[in-house]
Formats: structure tokens, C-alpha cells, sequence
């Protein structure tokens, strides 16, 4: 009872202003799908390459016939993944929220898993299995570290002292789990599956690119891509956009029924304890340990799989094409100057990904109504497959450094931005009853409390945008701009060159894991002068 | 690791269980053989579609799987993983890996005696002749850098001198005129730019010096031993196919609008065009896939001109003689 009392004062809205603000999100929808149609209808953008949407409508409509086996395959690929990609998540999560040693050693084969470019394992995946079980990778792929590290952020962010009435009743490790723990966790695991949705659509419309199978939107936008028909591949966005918004819709809906009944209605005294890290040889121990891990776990898959060495390069093979072979010169000269023209556009691109995230959590607190409707925006571009964009984006922003920053920020800014906005969300209410009983505006509420209070999201969100702006920069230059690693990699395929393609996979997971240990360390940094525990 | 979702070997058992009463007439079991085709189910392939609906295969002993291509498919790695017993490929880069990466490849065959793949551009910004793209942004497919890099080479012409960037199979910025020309099968994007309004013209690279097949049959040399047999089966039944389909262009592709094209997007219309225009690159004095002595010979010279060392020894005429 308590908290919803402290829910319906906090929130000081009345039903009638509910009513306005979804009546102006409507209003503002409307209003930019009149502007679209306008600026599609008379070729305005790009000399017609942007469609009107009742186009696009006419051609679904006419094409309706081709859509339901399509759909029937990628929603087959994409839902096995998201079930086995979270569930693996949710186990993994919960293991490494219990077991600090176990999260120690994992973290390394995680990171890893994250930062594997799909446009580089996508083919290697399409060799090595057959049928639908590379969109099922593909997909859960998408899924896993998201999910993943929402169980650890929610079980790790779970408030002590519920945890201590717990065990003052005598509750075991097991009782302090299944009582508390997983229960606190609840919004931010659903707030993880409410992103992966639309992850494990794309993974299987990726996979289905390169799996040459008949059926999925995938394939079916690869055959559309040659007929120039702009409202097709709109339509074809659509459906995949559909598909991932109903996903996307239903996690929502059931974290705001759950998050509602889990907020804490006042703020813990005492911070949360410091883990100790063991003696410095333990801790160097794991730290090999969880390096070697996922050099073991890539050893391991080939072998068993029994891929042929031509194509499946293990870590002494990338080894051996790298630094041993004849051809090692050439090789490191290309490597060299594709980083020398990806590195900074992946730093820059992070940068702005992540800014314009930040700006739009805040913008979500702020003005609820306009982030509304600009949600269905945002979630056109995770979902719209950038292949189908690729005409449009390089009419109108050309094939140069703009290009690729767009790209980026788009691939970059949605998990991004749907950390960041839990983590605002998930403010105490009664931190922030107090500036408000001084009557504090929304803005100083923001400075006050709830930035400082989501220092952990954010720096979560930072660590999710690290891989993500390097892909984003990849898949630019493998569409558009033919530079780059994204470039080595696309013109690799074509030479059959597996040594490089094996080479820019790895070397891109690695600079992702450099990349993400830097951030880590700043974060430590921080949340330990304010004692704030990581998210995640 | 095969998971039981896989729509093609569900259809398979089903369609096995309705043939169960009719297995006592067939006198031999047939063997099972695995093709896997270069691209997305389009005319380029209408000849096996053929003999695959019409049962040629089956009557040959062939159990023939059917792997449709796709931009990421890169055919001979199917054949290196065992997925597939046959492929059609890009001469050039199977020659390449052979020569730098000791692949184990034998090319058998030619489906396109000359290469369809050309410079396409518009007629209002014609680019007729390799020297016209000196200044001009040309968009080439990956799999055909090596192609575009040879021509210009044979032409004289700087690769500095072109623009060339990735081309993702949309001719959107071509018709817009954001690039001035395209690396594309010549017997297919032309009708697409029509039907988008603007009058198409291109050159095969074929006729300016890079004079070399398309859609190779790749056999590896472990297959070639192992499953000769079947392979000539193959190739006999798919030369039938293809005689028959070209032998009127316009006849077939409609039949294969409810099975190999559903689902494609592409057009009926659009395949008609496609199946007419690569009837003359196709067709050869000495039966279809035949490679002449003069054929290869001209291959291997233009693959000296970008450094790729080809031999005769890397294809082998005598399959084709056995069909």
C-alpha cells in the first residue's frame, strides 16, 4: 500500500494530463508522418529516394502475398535465439551476480562475445552450420550480452537492507536469491529482454544476408535490392519493425507493471560493501585465466565442429597469417592503414552515440511526450536493416566522414539510451521527494539527484556503446565508403582471403575489449570515491 | 549441431513420406548430391530449375539439394566445408586461391562462356568504353574487385584514376546519378533501370581484354575422385535443362513463379529479360559448360594481367567428355 501511495503522490499527474500528454505524442506523430508524406509525394529528399508513406503502404499492400512465409522464417530464427540467447543470459547473470570469481573469469569470454562484429562471424557462421541455426546464433548472439548484464546490474543493485531481514530469518544463499534477489532484478532483466528484442530480429535478418536460404525478410530484401524500388525495402524495414516493436512492446509493458511494486520508498543508510579482490596471485591467476578463456572457447568450437584449416583459422592460425607467413608484410600494412582510418571515427562516432543517449534520457524526464513520439523513430532505425537505407543515406549525406558518424550514432544510442533512462528511472523516490519539497524544478531534480544517482547506468551504458560504435563504423564502410576495417573485410570475402577475415574479426574484438577495460577502469575510478557499487 | 527447425529437411521428410507407396518402381536408390548455386533464385540458374522440376536429375540417380547464393555466400567455401559437392564461381578468385592459398580446387566446366558482368551506366551520362570512367565513381560488388582491377589494367588505365566504391546490388544511386557507374550481370540491371524510367547502357568487361567465363563449375579434387559418377550425372542432366530452357527464353520462367522464384521479389518479366539476354553468352558450338583450349588459354592471359599466375593444369576438360 505504501508504495503505491508514495507512486500516485510522486507522479502528481491527474488523469486528465495523462490524457494530454498521449493525445500531443499522437499529435506529433501525425504531424511528422504529414511532413513525410509531403517531402516523399513531391521527391523533396534525395530526388525520391525517400518514399511517402502511403507508398510504402500501396507497395506492402500489393506485395502482401510474398510477406507471411518471410516473416513466418525470421520470426522462427529470431524467437529460438531470443529464448535460448536469454536464457543462457539469465543463468550466466545470475551465476556471476552469485560467484564474483566466476564473473572474474567470464568477463573476458562476455566482452568477447559482445564485441564480435555479425557482419565478420556472419559468413564464418552460414559455413560452419546449416539451416536456420545460424540466424538462431546470430540472434541470440545479439541477445546474450544485454540480458546478461541487466541480471548482474539488477541483482547487484538490489538494496542491502532487504537482503539483511533475510538473513537475520536465517536465509541461506539460495533463500537470498530466490527471495530477494531475483525479484529486485526483475525490472532490469525485462528491461534487457526489451532491447535484446529487436537485437535477436536483426541477428536473424543478418544472418539470413549471408545464409543464402530462400525465406526470411533478409533474403527477401536481398532479392528486392536489385530492383531499385525504394517502397519495397521500406516496406520490408516495416515489417521487421513491426515484428520487433510487438516484441518490444510486450517486455515494456510487463516491467511497468513490475517496477512499479519493487521501488524502494526511502534510501538505504549505509553503502553498499566493497568486494574484496583476494590475494594479488589469485587475482592474477583469474585475470589469465579469463583472457585465455575465450582463445580456448574459439580453439575448441573449430575442433569440434571439424571446420576445414582453409577456412577456420584458429588462434595460431590468425597467428601464423599475421606475423609468420609470407604474406605477413602485406597483410600488417593493410591491417595498419584500415585502423588508421577506422580508430578515429569509432572514437568519435562513441562520443556522439553516446551524447545524443544522454541527451534523450534526459530529455525522456523531462519532456516524457516528445521522447514518446519520437520512440517509434528510434526504433525504425534498430530495426530497419541499413542495407535497405544505404541509397537513401548516401544521397543525402554523400560517402564521406558524416556518412559513417550517422551510422554510428544510430547503431550506437539505443541501448545506450534505454540504459540510461532505467537508470533515471530507477532513482529512489524519496531522494527526490526531498528536492521536490524545496521545490526544486525538473532540471535542478536532474542535477541533484538523478544524474548523480545513475552514475552506474551511465557508465553501463558507456561500456554497451563501446563494441557498438565499431560497428557501426564497420558496417559504414562496408556499405558506403569502401575504407577502412569494414572495407579489409568485405573485399577480403571477395579475394577468399579467410586469413583476413579471421584477422579483422579478432582484431575488432580486441580493440572493443581494450576499449571497454579502459572505461571499466575509470569507472572503478569514480564509483568508488562516491560508493556506488558498477551496474553490472 | 543440426537443429530441428530446418524448413528444407522437414519439407524433405514430408515429401518422402508421400512418395513412400510409389518407391517400390524405382529400380536404385538415388544418391544424394549437394549443389550450391552463386546467387539468389534468379533466370542465372533456370537451367537446373528445369531439369531439377522436370525430374532430369532423379532420372540421372541424383538426389540433387539445391543451395540457393546470396551477396555473403561465398561459393567455394561451401565446397571447402563439405556443405556442397559442386558450385558455380567467379573464375578469378577461385584461381587466386588456388595459386596463393593452394585451395584444392578443379574448375570443370563454364556456364557463361563470356563473363556478363559489366560497366552499367545511364544513357544521358554514358560510359561506353573503360578509358570514359577516367574522373567517374564506379560501384563494384566485392567479389568483382578483382575483375574491375584486371579490365583497367588491360586498358591502361590508373586505378587512382577511378572512384571505386562498394556497391551494396541497389541501383538507386546509379538512376540518381550519385554514382556514375556500376559493376553488375548486364543481362539483368539494364530492365530494372527502365522500369525505373531512364534508359540503361553498358559494356561487358569481357570485350575490353578481361576475357574470362563466369559461373565455373568447382568441383574439389577429393569430390572429383570420390563422386566422378555423379558429377557427369549432374552435368548431363543440367545441360539438358539449360538446352531446353534456352531453346525458347521466354517459355520457362514463368513456370517457376509459385516454386524456385516465390518469394524472390524480382519479376517474371524481369527473369524473361534475363533468360534472353545471357542466351548468347550461354550457348556453345560444343555442348553447354564446354571450355575450349582458345577459352582457356584466353582466361589464363587475362589473369596474368593483374599477376594471377593461372595454369592449364587448374581445369580439367576431360569430365565434360565423358557427358
Amino acid at each position: 500500500m505504501a508504495t503505491e501511495t508514495a507512486l500516485g503522490a510522486s507522479s502528481g499527474t491527474t488523469k486528465s494530463e495523462t490524457g494530454f500528454r498521449h493525445w500531443s505524442a499522437l499529435r506529433n506523430a501525425a504531424i511528422l508522418l504529414a511532413l513525410w508524406e509531403v517531402l516523399g509525394r513531391f521527391k523533396l529528399v534525395a530526388g525520391g529516394a525517400l518514399p511517402a508513406p502511403t507508398e510504402v503502404l500501396i507497395r506492402l499492400w500489393s506485395d502482401r502475398g510474398d510477406y507471411p512465409l518471410h516473416i513466418l522464417a525470421t520470426f522462427q530464427g529470431a524467437s529460438l535465439g531470443f529464448l535460448i540467447g536469454n536464457g543462457l543470459a539469465i543463468l550466466a547473470g545470475i551465476l556471476f551476480a552469485v560467484s564474483p570469481v566466476a564473473a572474474r573469469l567470464g568477463r573476458g569470454l562476455n566482452v568477447a562475445i559482445f564485441a564480435l562484429p555479425p557482419i565478420a562471424i556472419s559468413p564464418i557462421l552460414v559455413l560452419t552450420f546449416s539451416g536456420m541455426t545460424p540466424r538462431v546464433v546470430l540472434a541470440a548472439l545479439g541477445c546474450y550480452f544485454v540480458t546478461m548484464s541487466a541480471t548482474v546490474t539488477g541483482i547487484s543493485q538490489t538494496d542491502k537492507r532487504m537482503l539483511d531481514v533475510v538473513r537475520a530469518y536465517g536465509g541461506g544463499r539460495l533463500a537470498l536469491l530466490c527471495l530477494v534477489e531475483i525479484r529486485s532484478a526483475l525490472p532490469a532483466i525485462l528491461a534487457g529482454l526489451r532491447v535484446a528484442a529487436p537485437a535477436a530480429v536483426l541477428g536473424s535478418i543478418l544472418a539470413e544476408f549471408g545464409g543464402g536460404g530462400r525465406f526470411g525478410l533478409g533474403a527477401y530484401l536481398i532479392g528486392s535490392l536489385g530492383r531499385a524500388d525504394p517502397a519495397r525495402l521500406w516496406g520490408i524495414g516495416l515489417a521487421a519493425t513491426a515484428m520487433a516493436l510487438i516484441a518490444y512492446g510486450i517486455f515494456a509493458l510487463i516491467e511497468a507493471r513490475l517496477t512499479r511494486s519493487t521501488r524502494a520508498v526511502t534510501v538505504a543508510a549505509t553503502p553498499p560493501g566493497i568486494r574484496s579482490e583476494g590475494s594479488l596471485v589469485s587475482t592474477i591467476a583469474i585475470t589469465l585465466a579469463s583472457i585465455t578463456l575465450p582463445f580456448i572457447v574459439w580453439w575448441l568450437l573449430l575442433k569440434v565442429l571439424g571446420t576445414p584449416a582453409m577456412i577456420a583459422k584458429t588462434p595460431a592460425g590468425v597467428f601464423d597469417y599475421l606475423f609468420l607467413a609470407p604474406s605477413a608484410t602485406s597483410a600488417q600494412t593493410r591491417l595498419l592503414a584500415a585502423l588508421g582510418q577506422t580508430l578515429p571515427m569509432t572514437l568519435i562516432g562513441m562520443a556522439a552515440g553516446l551524447a545524443f543517449a544522454f541527451a534523450l534520457a534526459l530529455a525522456s524526464v523531462v519532456r516524457p511526450g516528445i521522447v514518446r513520439s519520437f520512440m517509434p523513430v528510434a526504433l525504425v532505425t534498430q530495426t530497419m536493416p541499413l542495407v535497405a537505407l544505404t541509397p537513401l543515406l548516401v544521397l543525402l549525406l554523400g560517402r564521406g566522414p558524416s556518412l559513417i558518424l550517422w551510422i554510428t550514432i544510430s547503431v550506437t544510442f539505443f541501448p545506450a539510451f534505454v540504459t540510461l533512462a532505467q537508470g533515471l528511472g530507477m532513482v529512489s523516490r524519496g531522494a527526490l521527494d526531498v528536492v521536490r519539497a524545496y521545490g526544486a524544478s525538473p532540471f535542478t531534480e536532474l542535477r541533484l539527484v538523478s544524474i548523480p544517482a545513475s552514475l552506474p547506468y551511465l557508465f553501463a551504458a558507456m561500456r554497451l556503446a563501446v563494441p557498438r560504435a565499431l560497428l557501426g563504423v564497420m558496417i559504414a564502410e562496408w556499405l558506403a565508403t569502401g575504407t577502412g576495417l569494414g572495407n579489409l573485410l568485405n573485399q577480403s570475402r571477395g579475394y577468399l582471403d579467410y586469413g583476413m577475415i579471421w584477422t579483422v574479426a579478432v582484431v575488432s574484438v580486441l580493440i572493443s575489449v581494450l576499449f571497454y577495460q579502459i572505461v571499466i577502469v575509470i569507472e572503478r575510478h569514480v564509483l568508488q570515491k562516491r560508493g556506488m557499487q558498477p551496474a553490472a | 549441431m543440426h537443429l530441428s527447425l530446418n524448413r528444407r529437411h522437414f519439407m524433405g521428410l514430408m515429401g518422402a513420406a508421400a512418395t513412400v507407396p510409389m518407391m517400390g518402381r524405382s529400380a536404385s536408390a538415388a544418391t544424394p548430391f549437394n549443389f550450391q548455386a552463386s546467387w539468389i533464385n534468379d533466370a542465372e540458374f533456370a537451367g537446373y530449375f528445369l531439369a531439377a522440376d522436370k525430374g532430369y536429375y532423379k532420372e540421372a540417380g541424383l538426389e540433387l539439394e539445391y543451395l540457393s547464393g546470396g551477396p555473403d555466400v561465398i561459393p567455394e567455401s561451401s565446397i571447402i566445408a563439405g556443405k556442397a559437392d559442386l558450385t558455380l564461381t567467379t573464375p578469378d578468385t577461385t584461381i587466386k586461391a588456388i595459386v596463393e592459398q593452394g585451395a584444392p580446387f578443379k574448375i570443370i566446366g563454364a556456364q557463361y562462356q563470356k563473363n556478363p558482368i559489366g560497366i552499367v551506366s545511364l544513357a544521358k551520362n554514358p560510359i561506353k568504353q573503360p578509358k570514359d570512367l577516367i574522373g567517374k565513381t564506379l560501384a563494384v560488388p566485392p567479389v568483382n574487385v578483382i575483375s574491375v582491377e584486371a579490365m583497367l589494367k588491360i586498358s591502361g588505365i590508373d586505378r587512382a584514376q577511378v572512384n571505386i566504391v562498394p556497391y551494396a546490388y541497389d541501383p538507386t544511386p546509379l538512376i540518381k546519378g550519385e554514382i556514375d557507374a556500376s559493376v553488375d550481370f548486364t543481362t539483368n540491371v539494364p530492365f530494372t533501370i527502365k522500369q525505373a524510367g531512364e534508359e540503361a547502357t553498358s559494356f561487358l568487361l569481357y570485350d575490353f581484354g578481361f576475357t574470362i567465363f563466369n559461373d565455373t563449375v568447382v568441383v574439389t579434387e577429393e569430390v572429383l575422385k570420390a563422386k566422378r559418377k555423379e558429377i557427369v550425372a549432374f552435368l548431363k542432366a543440367s545441360r539438358k535443362g539449360w538446352e531446353e530452357n534456352l531453346a525458347d527464353p521466354a517459355a520457362f520462367p514463368k513456370t517457376f513463379a509459385d516454386t524456385w522464384f516465390k518469394g524472390t521479389g524480382r519479376s517474371i518479366e524481369n527473369e524473361v529479360y534475363f533468360n534472353t539476354a545471357q542466351k548468347p553468352l550461354i550457348e556453345n558450338a560444343n555442348g553447354i559448360f564446354s571450355m575450349s583450349e582458345e577459352a582457356i588459354a584466353a582466361n589464363i592471359e587475362a589473369l596474368a594481367a593483374v599477376g594471377i599466375t593461372a595454369k592449364r593444369e587448374y581445369f580439367d576438360t576431360t569430365v565434360l567428355e565423358e557427358v
